[in-house]
């Protein structure tokens, strides 16, 4: 009888992940996968029923993650700024600490498995987090009555470009590029005196 | 002593392409001790995964064999 291992389970959810980021879809197999995590394929089936049923539980894990990380230390009351610099501090910490998982999620949102994410149970808590603050804050006069598209972009749009600089080491021409606080700070202001009316 | 955890049973076949009417689905269905199957058709060993309570590595081999394809056990 095979049994469960979750070492083996970590390592396979890693390598997934490396993979998938690394060569995509298309060429990821489960003998690859077996192959990198020095494992027999038989072993593998033991974790996932074939190619898709991985590839779900991944985005699946991922998505639970993220959102898990994203509300910590947050509540929709919160005045305006200071909750929007929890989501900054939370979704860039998220980000740097795992960027392979940032990287597949971000392929996986644009393919067919996109859907898995929204069947995550913890993206329903987290829409309706965000939806909260979001009202509530213009309800406070803390934020211009703009519409959520709009918002957004303005709100998260600069953290992620900064996201991308860091991820590639360099920002616009090559310059070389770290994310610090410092620079998020600066970003940071500029952002809230934007929205805040 | 009769089993009761389930287990996993995962086979190499040539079992590339699959209908609800083949008759090899048609007695995996059907087997009594067989919980949940899949054919990873994708895969080059066509894995065949057999979630199972009660049941030997032997007679699934046997039960796609009769059916006309490859099994081995992985």
């Amino acid at each position: 009888m095979r049994t469960r291992d979750t070492d083996k389970e970590k390592l396979v959810y890693t390598k997934a992940v490396e993979q998938i980021v690394n060569e995509g879809f298309n060429t990821f197999s489960m003998n690859k996968l077996a192959k990198a995590c020095n494992i027999s394929v038989a072993t593998l089936y033991i974790y996932y029923k074939d190619k898709d049923d991985l590839i779900k539980k991944i985005v699946s894990k991922i998505a639970k993650k993220f959102f898990n990380v994203v509300i910590n230390d947050f509540n929709p009351k919160m005045p305006f700024e200071e909750g929007m610099w929890v989501q900054w501090k939370n979704r860039s910490a998220f980000a740097l600490e795992n960027p392979m998982e940032v990287s597949c999620f971000e392929i996986m949102k644009h393919s067919p498995y996109a859907d898995e994410i929204l069947k995550t149970g913890e993206l329903s808590m987290f829409k309706q987090y965000m939806t909260e603050f979001f009202e509530h804050a213009i309800k406070n006069k803390e934020l211009n009555p703009i519409c959520l598209d709009v918002f957004w972009s303005i709100a998260y749009g600069p953290l992620y470009t900064l996201l991308g600089f860091h991820r590639e080491g360099k920002s616009i021409g090559g310059r070389p590029f770290t994310l610090t606080e410092d620079i998020m700070k600066q970003t940071f202001d500029l952002m809230i005196k934007g929205l805040k009316p | 002593m009769k089993q009761t955890n389930p287990q996993i049973l995962v086979f190499k076949t040539d079992i590339s392409e699959l209908c609800g009417n083949c008759e090899v689905a048609k007695k995996l269905n059907m087997h009594p001790l067989i919980n949940e199957w899949s054919i990873d058709t994708e895969d080059k060993d066509n894995v065949l995964r057999v979630v199972t309570t009660n049941i030997v590595p032997q007679q699934i081999v046997q039960l796609v064999t009769e059916s006309g394809h490859y099994c081995s056990e992985l």
